[in-house]
């Protein structure tokens, strides 16, 4: 048989592509590599999830148990246990092999969902010099033994990077008996959510020390200390400002890449900004029929936000295996003035008939801010913001109806107007 | 040699507190000296190529005291009394290589590693090129055996089943002037030295072969026999086709001191006992020389160097599928080698290596510069590298001579021993034929005091660990349906299932740390390195072997990866 949509991941974004797909009426079949669903929320045990979507603070298990529920009752069939080591493109749609404890299978399908997710950036990959002791880990591994496999990977750490994974490692291991240190972050302003400072680091008296990075890693067995560095306004270290501290774990928490290999072998076209595929509005990537979301796409704040984008992926996807169809000319959006990107990448013909969610993040914190989404010289809409940090990705629906003809991009300008 | 003259010309640069003497051949260097530095040129002045002794650094660094050999914690009498043939001191390539050709002999093969894995110096921290030695002159051991060593090469890789690639290698040049002397160059390699591959080839046949390499590039000398291979998965399986045949490998056994008796090596001790070897193979890398003082036969000095190379991400491996770099004939300041890229037996790039000069010998830090400075250079080679690409970097510590060539021959003074020294670029190439030959000149010494029989059950093969990524999708199925573990990818970046993890614990010299285990089948070396795995291969290493989660390490003796359980005590996996 032919699926309609094949979804590959079963986290957050994937669950919620594969219930949307299914319930536009598709034949779907979900693909996960790990034993069970839920991605990374498996192990995010801390509460805070679904305040959006739900209007309650769930933890990440139970965010991802709803949607599983959901995929049980509408009887989505499920590969777990399922590898994807090559997709290839046919007249039809795409040949998908995997593997799994049965052996190696082949299946067709339409569409793709690719709900991949993202990864960690790593120590040397924020060029941390010195030794290879064991003791340093990303945020997510150290989390993934302490949550799930109930192990304790530090005793006394040091934070790097205050992204929202590094701080609620912060206060994991800090409840779980740890010294934490403290958590430097290279930029001169928070990387996390500005609830998770407050909930994670000022009610723990976990100190934050911005503008200074670790440099250097010690020992030669196990992690000793690490060299810390005040930095410049280029976030370059300053020499002489290096300092010493003992410590036997280093946690890092310095970004996240969405993973897109498999699009990526798809030819799929890559934005450099987002790492992740260009997409139109409807969540279709340059390759007719492959569709991607949550955090493969680009890498968002809310798991809300992830599911919202899978829903859309999954009901496009669904869409596009009845039709078959690709709007012709697409209308591109761009990023202006302190918007850093602005996904997604375009608007398809069909869509500008209608309201479009826009997502984007701003280059750097500002205070009062206006967003202009303009076309030509034609503003669309304007919005205002009491302020805007780059940890925290904005929402806006553009209503394009409302616009007559549309030939030229779609701007989305944003600039501080002050107080 | 005139020592005379050499001491007044050290004298003259470096003062007169430093003394230039002879002794039993060879010369010596006494004295203090305030840098390492200074050291290093010292002695290398008083080098003579032409003539065959050796320089022997006894020059004391002002203030300093070398790092000393850092030991294995653990102590006992493992191998208290035991008489071995054959003693290998050290588990590099070299030291690896020739516990496998001995055992093509009836004897009794002991060899000890002082660390808790096999390669764990400058055979695992190398770029695994199989030279086709270009860049060495003529009357040289090191060219001798280079010779000899890479056209072993694909044999030696198929009975020993590990990956092999004769990828090619291109050094460019920027100049058109320098066309005529490249040429003479070439022809000089390839009809003097016998390097017979040597070719020039011009900038339209290089593009057709490398497009990503440097427009500026206007020709090229081109060796197709080069080759990529895995440094230390080629250490690894011949350690195991030695133990596979016989040999036993005992790891964190360090050579604490010998016992000479009439120019005999007597006795062995080390932290697991005292053992009495009829013969000792010096093996030991930068502590080669250290082995030959404790064996009352030091005869040469090593200078340690430095070499560090980033790994780019597989994704830009396209950029290069040889091995490549760019030269120019104009005299630079620098000194080192100059490095190059190669493309890995993994398909990952390699940027670098640089040379920097250190008396520390086991000192593995990596340093920023080193890595500014590769990709500066690099650059030259292909414009489009990035440093955005670097998936992580690694350092290793050369162990040349001051002469720069291979030390291999029967001890001067202490006749129950053979040094294989100096073993640094290109000792992965030279090892197949250096083995040999070192094996035969050992099985040669114990036939003049004992019988030395022909091993009739020698088997040449390794069967190395299946790589499943690898394998048609028809057999790839059949294993699975065998053992369903082959189905269960654990690595996501390299595609590594827990079969094949089992299979590295199950292995004939099994290695139970997460780097034993991403050295042998490479969960861990992607991407994400090992951020998603490293939980899971412990696990598997737990479950496989029974020791608790927080007896496990990263690479051995302390290097431990977690402290015991959370307060919520021992929970399920979700």
């Amino acid at each position: 048989m032919t699926y309609d949509v094949v979804v590959i991941g079963g986290g957050p974004a994937g669950l919620a592509a594969a219930v949307s797909a299914k319930k536009a009426g598709a034949d779907v079949l979900l693909l996960e590599r790990e034993g069970s669903l839920g991605g990374i929320l498996k192990q995010c045990i801390h509460d805070g999830f679904g305040l959006m979507r739900f209007k309650k603070k769930l933890s990440g298990p139970e965010y991802a148990e709803r949607f599983i529920e959901e995929v049980k009752e509408l009887q989505i069939p499920v590969g777990l246990w399922t590898f994807v080591t090559k997709i290839k493109k046919n007249p039809e749609g795409f040949s998908v092999w995997m593997v799994s404890r049965e052996g190696v299978s082949e299946l067709q399908t339409r569409t793709l969902v690719l709900a991949t997710g993202c990864r960690e950036r790593t120590a040397r990959q924020v060029s941390i010099h010195g030794t290879r002791p064991a003791g340093i880990y990303t945020a997510g591994t150290a989390q993934h033994f302490t949550n799930l496999q109930g192990e304790m990977p530090g005793k006394r750490c040091v934070i790097l990077g205050s992204g929202d994974i590094g701080l609620i490692m912060a206060r994991r291991l800090k409840l779980e008996g740890a010294d934490v240190l403290g958590v430097y972050e290279v930029k001169p302003e928070p990387s996390g959510l500005t609830r998770n400072m407050v909930q994670c680091l000022d009610d723990f008296q976990i100190p934050l020390y911005l503008s200074e990075t670790v440099t250097r890693v010690f020992g030669e067995k196990r992690l000793e200390g690490v060299e810390i560095c005040k930095v410049d306004e280029q976030m370059q270290p300053v020499a002489g400002t290096e300092q010493r501290i003992d410590c036997d774990t280093l946690i890092l928490s310095v970004g996240l890449i969405p993973e897109n290999e498999i699009a990526e072998n798809l030819q799929v076209h890559i934005d450099p900004k987002t790492k992740g595929p260009v997409c139109d509005s409807s969540a279709m990537t340059s390759i007719p029929g492959v569709f991607s979301c949550g955090n493969a796409f680009h890498v968002n704040d809310l798991v809300d936000y992830v599911s919202e984008s899978g829903e859309l992926a999954g009901a496009s996807a669904a869409r596009y295996a009845k039709i078959q169809s690709v709007g012709v000319a697409q209308i591109p959006a761009e990023a202006e003035g302190e918007a850093a990107y602005v996904v997604p990448q375009c608007v398809r013909q069909e869509d500008v008939r209608g309201k479009v969610t826009f997502y984007f993040r701003c280059k750097r914190t500002l205070g009062r801010s206006e967003l202009v989404v303009k076309t030509g010289s034609r503003v669309i809409q304007k919005k205002t913001f009491s302020a805007v940090r780059p940890p925290e990705m904005e929402r806006i629906i553009v209503d394009l109806l409302k616009t007559e003809e549309i030939r030229e991009p779609i701007v989305f300008e944003l600039r501080e107007v002050g107080a | 040699m005139d020592c005379k003259k050499l001491e007044k010309r050290i004298q003259k640069i470096y003062g007169n507190h430093i003394h230039v003497e002879e002794k039993e051949g060879n010369v010596v260097l006494t004295g203090t000296m305030n840098s390492w530095e200074d050291i290093v040129n010292a002695c290398a002045i008083c080098v003579d190529k032409k003539r065959r002794y050796h320089v022997v650094n006894d020059l004391k660094l002002e203030g300093t005291e070398l790092p000393k050999m850092r030991l294995p914690k653990i102590q006992d009498q493992a191998l208290d009394r035991r008489r071995p043939d054959v003693l290998i001191i050290g588990g590099g390539i070299s030291g690896a290589s020739i516990a496998r050709e001995l055992m093509k002999w009836k004897l009794e093969v002991l060899l000890v590693e002082k660390e808790s894995d096999v390669a764990m110096h400058a055979s695992g921290r190398n770029d695994g090129e199989v030279h086709p030695g270009i860049d060495l002159g003529k009357g040289t051991l090191k060219q001798q055996y280079v010779i000899r060593g890479n056209r072993m090469y694909g044999r030696i890789c198929r009975e020993l089943d590990v990956p092999f690639k004769r990828c090619g290698q291109y050094v460019g040049m920027m100049h058109w002037g320098e066309l005529l002397p490249a040429c003479l160059y070439a022809w000089q390699r390839k009809h003097i030295c016998g390097v017979s591959d040597t070719r020039v080839i011009s900038a339209k046949a290089l593009r057709k072969r490398e497009p990503h390499l440097n427009k500026d590039i206007k020709f090229a000398i081109y060796n197709s026999s080069a080759g990529s291979v895995c440094p230390y998965g080629l250490t690894i399986a011949y350690a195991e086709n030695a133990v596979h045949n016989g040999a036993e490998v005992a790891l964190d056994t360090a050579v604490l001191s010998m016992e000479i008796e009439k120019g005999q090596i007597k006795s062995v001790l080390t932290n697991r006992g005292r053992i009495y070897p009829k013969l000792v193979i010096n093996a030991a890398g930068t502590f080669a020389e250290d082995v030959a003082k404790m064996a009352g036969d030091r005869f040469y000095s090593i200078h340690p160097r430095r070499g560090t190379n980033a790994i780019l991400d597989k994704k830009v491996g396209r950029l290069m599928g040889g091995i490549a770099s760019w030269k120019t004939l104009k005299k630079t300041a620098e000194h080192t080698k100059g490095g190059g890229i190669v493309h890995t037996a993994h398909d990952n790039l390699l940027v670098g290596p640089d040379a920097i000069e250190t008396y520390e010998k086991e000192n593995f830090a990596t340093e920023k510069t080193s890595i500014e400075h590769n990709f500066q250079k690099q650059r030259g080679t292909v414009k489009e590298l990035s440093e955005q690409d670097i998936i992580t970097y690694f350092t290793g510590v050369r162990a040349p001579t001051f002469e720069e060539d291979f030390v291999i021959e029967q001890g001067r003074k202490t006749k129950n021993l053979i040094h294989c020294a100096g073993i640094q670029s290109p000792g992965l190439t030279t090892a197949p034929a250096v083995a040999m030959d070192v094996a035969r000149m050992a099985a040669a010494m114990l036939a003049s005091r004992q019988p030395v029989a022909e091993n009739e059950n020698y088997n040449p093969r390794r069967r190395g660990i299946p790589r499943l990524r690898e394998l048609p999708l028809e057999k790839r199925n059949e294993m699975i349906r065998k053992n369903p573990e082959y189905g269960v990818i654990v690595c996501r970046c390299e595609e590594i299932s827990k079969g094949e993890i089992i299979d590295a614990l199950n292995s004939p010299l099994p290695v139970y740390t997460v780097d034993g285990v991403k050295k042998r089948v490479r969960p861990g070396m992607g991407r994400c390195q090992g951020g998603f795995c490293m939980p899971l291969v412990t696990k598997i290493i737990s479950e496989v072997t029974g020791m608790p989660p927080e007896e496990i390490t990263k690479s051995g003796e302390d290097s431990y990866i977690l402290f015991g359980k959370t307060k919520a005590g021992d929970v399920d996996d979700i």
